[in-house]
């Protein structure tokens, strides 16, 4: 362990000479994982304080301190990556009211502020009150037993939160993608995605739960969609289709690219390629948002939730579920390498990140 | 005389606590003063002692000013009763020995119980049929709520507007998922639940029911007696038999059984068993060597009782239940033929399984009874010869002069066979869960009047003898080979599945799951029948609850 540290300080040290890309990703029961992808192999473990089950992680530009979701989503811990130490802890629940963060947790870019999507509940005497749900932001320089410093409304049931190239805006994606003025509160701008008007199709079903955008910038689903103008028995009824949301320029795309005929769970934007993006679940699949055709689709050894990318965008990385991690080369999808979870821990639904050090 | 001084003291204390709880007075001293007026009686002693206990163990949170609140504002079937008393314990570490958490659940589901006329429409889920599937009032109530539980879960209670409000905070409470998975997320869940539920639930399934009123205040006749029985169980065939119930307290019975499945294969047991709001049967036993549980119903009137018996741990494994109370009030009550399918030009035994009959039987034209093999009141057995011109189809059986609900069938030869269910469902067993195996049935089927399979007036002759067999059910179960990963059928049309878990010799290491055909083979003389149902395996439940 005590190598992996000086490792890591040394790279650290080299930063601006050349930037090492590292995985994270979390394992039951309360477990950070920091992977050397180009080694192939889990370089350290931390235990994270407390209860799990951790899934969500999200780390500022330099990588220092990864933010992981977990204590059955009521707490974010933030743990220092060259210490192993924790250096942040927001409990979010008190004996009165218990508060999940539905995975949508993310922290600003320079580290400064961490915003948590939270899901309230007022837990009386003989009764519960759910409250309406908010954006709760932290200042991360609170450490330990952080409380909110603020608060802003938000509509329910959304899954990623994702600072944007402006320093005041945050992505929020639920039934449709908002763009938050994080300093006013307010919703500056709605992409509509279940709302969205176009003929002949319904409105989408997306489950995002996993935020890989940090190769690219660019924050990815997949989604579903009846065409509401194909016969319903015929291969055209159900369409899969992929959005991005470019965090630079705050724009999104959606395109179909296909009958759907697979599920595919969670999807990463190229960064060499950007028309490219690979989707998982029981496939690896290359789709063109462009062109809006899939390029090519393997079969995978297992159920992969989790899909991120190395920077140059030659290796794909997959997780999110029992005791493994895989690579696949981004140009042929053929399986490259393989990474197991020390004791055969399970990601269950735990988040692959990269932090470049 | 003395169950309605029981009644009526019971009547007195109910309402003496409402009144007291209203003028804010403690349930022990309204207890103290009914006792008092009515002198100690056996039923009213166990009402103190549960109320004292629902007070105790529940007080701290729901007893306000003497009032029980949540607790008093609903009614429920025994199982609802129990769930929320077991959710109590595992969200809020209330701790309660079985036998409090019995006495709780007894006191609650006699005076805040459902009707029987409410509780009817939901019996299979009630009774655990297997490969059930309840239906819900339209798509709206069946995405809202039955995507996640049966919607019996729900038309087994009674609130009104601003309880059922309460529940819906509880639910995203409790399971804030519920927002986010399929047919949740693709609506404002939590806004319809809130604003537009309450109201429509209220007006479905409201608190103050004349059924409810008119029930609470009957008087409800005790189940102690003999009881003519009959049933069937897939697997092992048709039973007939008696049942012994005698009072071991109020509304507790010892019971002892008699199971005539067939030559050679009688099932003696004893049991016990409590019977909640007047009706509500919950017996356990042990059958030969089998333990059992037994839900039934006793009729409004008390004069029969029908419901299921099912396995310890193993509730897909069961039988259907009829009986009828053997006292002198009945006469010619016909509860079993067996078997009821005579073919034409045959001589077969027949039983009659009832009460009070007297010896003489008419099975209707063609069928003449050429001996008799034995006369008791409670079962006639005779030897009959269908005649090779008597006409196919079904007859319902005259005993001593009665026309009875019970049929026969004459039939020539099988037009058809189904597999029952025609859609199963079987679990993988794994980690703290026993699988959950599949019992299927085939049953024979004549065409009917217009000759056709597959229409409604096929004529339903009954179980017949198979063997059994699955196939991969299409082109994905084959090429993932799910028949030789999912387990195999048992003789008796039993399918047992196999373990959970990753395997990883299976195409991306799935567990054991599979989608199955599950194929009935039928001789009847010269000719092979085959049925065909579909079985899907699939992974464990970790949630086993009373109500699916």
């Amino acid at each position: 362990m005590k190598k992996l540290l000086v490792a890591l300080c040394c790279v650290a040290a080299s930063a601006s000479a050349i930037a090492a890309e590292y995985l994270l990703t979390v394992t039951r029961p309360n477990t950070l994982h920091v992977i050397d992808p180009a080694k192939r192999e889990v370089v350290r473990s931390i235990t994270i304080p407390g209860d799990g089950v951790p899934g969500t992680i999200t780390v500022p530009k330099d990588g220092k301190v990864a933010y992981v979701l977990t204590n059955r989503m009521e707490s974010v811990v933030g743990i220092d990556l060259d210490s192993g130490k924790q250096v942040f802890r927001a409990d979010f629940s008190s004996p009165g009211k218990r508060i999940k963060g539905f995975f949508a947790a993310a922290v600003s870019e320079d580290g400064r502020e961490l915003y948590v999507h939270q899901a309230p509940v007022v837990l009386g005497r003989s009764e519960y009150k759910v409250e309406d749900t908010y954006i709760a932001v932290f200042d991360t320089a609170d450490g330990v037993g952080a409380k909110p410093r603020r608060t802003f409304p938000a509509p329910r049931r959304i899954s990623l939160l994702a600072p944007t190239g402006n320093k005041d805006h945050l992505l929020a994606l639920g039934w449709d993608m908002y763009l938050f003025n994080t300093r006013s509160g307010t919703i500056e701008k709605t992409f509509p995605i279940r709302h969205w008007d176009r003929p002949g199709l319904g409105e989408p079903d997306v489950l995002a739960m996993w935020g890989t955008f940090e190769q690219a910038r660019a924050l990815s689903t997949p989604y579903f969609v009846a065409k509401t103008d194909a016969a319903p028995d015929s291969a055209e009824a159900f369409k899969a289709g992929i959005a991005v949301f470019d965090l630079d320029t705050e724009t999104l795309k959606t395109v179909e690219f296909e009958n759907a005929q697979t599920a595919m769970f969670s999807s990463v934007v190229n960064p060499a390629a950007r028309n490219e993006a690979f989707l998982v679940m029981n496939q690896l699949s290359k789709v063109d948002t462009e062109t809006g055709k899939l390029i090519k689709r393997v079969d995978l050894e297992q159920t992969f939730y989790a899909v991120n990318i190395s920077g140059d965008g030659k290796e794909v990385y997959l997780g999110g579920a029992l005791d493994k991690i895989v690579i696949h080369d981004a140009e042929t999808l053929e399986k490259t390498g393989e990474i197991m979870m020390p004791g055969g821990a399970d990601q269950s639904i735990g988040w692959l990140r990269v932090v470049k050090r | 005389m003395k169950a309605q001084m029981s009644e009526a003291f019971r009547e007195g204390v109910r309402d003496g606590i409402r009144d007291a709880m209203q003028c804010g007075a403690r349930i022990a001293g309204v207890l103290a003063v009914a006792m008092g007026m009515a002198g100690a009686a056996h039923a009213a002693n166990g009402d103190a002692a549960a109320q004292r206990l629902i007070e105790a163990k529940c007080g701290a949170c729901h007893l306000d000013n003497g009032k029980l609140t949540r607790i008093s504002e609903m009614r429920k079937s025994p199982e609802g009763w129990d769930m929320t008393v077991v959710r109590m314990g595992i969200w809020h570490k209330v701790e309660l020995t079985p036998g409090e958490r019995q006495t709780i659940v007894k006191y609650l589901a006699d005076r805040q119980g459902l009707a029987p006329s409410e509780s009817a429409p939901y019996r299979p889920l009630t009774e655990r049929r297997p490969n059930m599937q309840d239906t819900a009032p339209d798509e709206e109530m069946a995405q809202m709520c039955g995507r996640c539980h049966s919607y019996g879960r729900v038309a087994l209670q009674r609130r009104d507007e601003g309880e059922w409000r309460k529940l819906m905070h509880t639910h995203l409470g409790q399971f804030p998922s519920a927002e986010y998975s399929a047919m949740g997320r693709d609506r404002n869940w939590w806004e319809i639940a809130r604003d537009q539920l309450p109201a429509r639930l209220a007006a479905l399934y409201p608190k103050d029911t004349p059924a409810w009123r008119e029930w609470r205040s009957a008087k409800h006749r005790p189940a102690t007696g003999s009881w003519v029985v009959a049933g069937e169980r897939p697997g092992w065939g048709a039973y007939t038999g008696t049942m012994k119930a005698r009072a071991a307290g109020p509304d507790r019975y010892e019971v002892s059984y008699e199971l005539r499945f067939g030559p050679g294969n009688t099932v003696r047991g004893q049991g016990d068993a409590i019977v909640y709001t007047g009706y509500e049967w919950r017996g356990s036993a042990k059958l030969g060597n089998e333990d059992t549980r037994s839900i039934f119903a006793l009729s409004p009137d008390g004069s029969r009782m029908s419901g299921r018996w099912f396995l310890k741990g193993a509730d897909e494994i069961g039988a259907r239940f009829e009986a009828v109370r053997a006292d002198d009030a009945v006469k010619n009550e016909l509860v079993a033929v067996t078997p009821r399918m005579l073919r034409n030009g045959a001589t077969t035994d027949v039983t009659l399984a009832g009460v009070a009959l007297d010896a003489k039987v008419d099975l209707g034209p063609g069928i003449e009874v050429v001996e008799w093999l034995g006369k008791s009141p409670g079962e006639l057995k005779v030897r009959v010869r269908v005649a090779v011109d008597a006409p196919e189809g079904v007859r319902k059986v005259v005993v001593g002069g009665r026309e009875s609900a019970q049929t026969v069938a004459v039939f020539r030869r099988f037009d058809t066979v189904r597999v029952e269910p025609a859609f199963a469902v079987a679990r993988l067993g794994g980690g703290t869960v026993a699988p959950m195996s599949a019992q299927f049935d085939a049953i024979a089927f004549l065409n009917g009047a217009d000759g056709k399979p597959g229409t409604d007036d096929d004529i339903r002759l009954g179980s017949v003898p198979a063997t059994w067999s699955t196939e991969p059910f299409d082109d994905r179960a084959r090429h993932d080979e799910d028949a030789r990963y999912a387990g195999h059928m048992a003789p008796h049309g039993q399918f047992v599945p196999s373990f959970g878990g990753p395997n990883p010799l299976r195409r991306g290491g799935i567990n054991n799951v599979g989608n199955l055909s599950v194929i009935a083979t039928v001789a009847d003389g010269d000719q092979t029948l085959n049925g065909k149902g579909q079985l899907m395996v699939v992974a464990q439940r970790w949630n086993p609850t009373p109500l699916r």
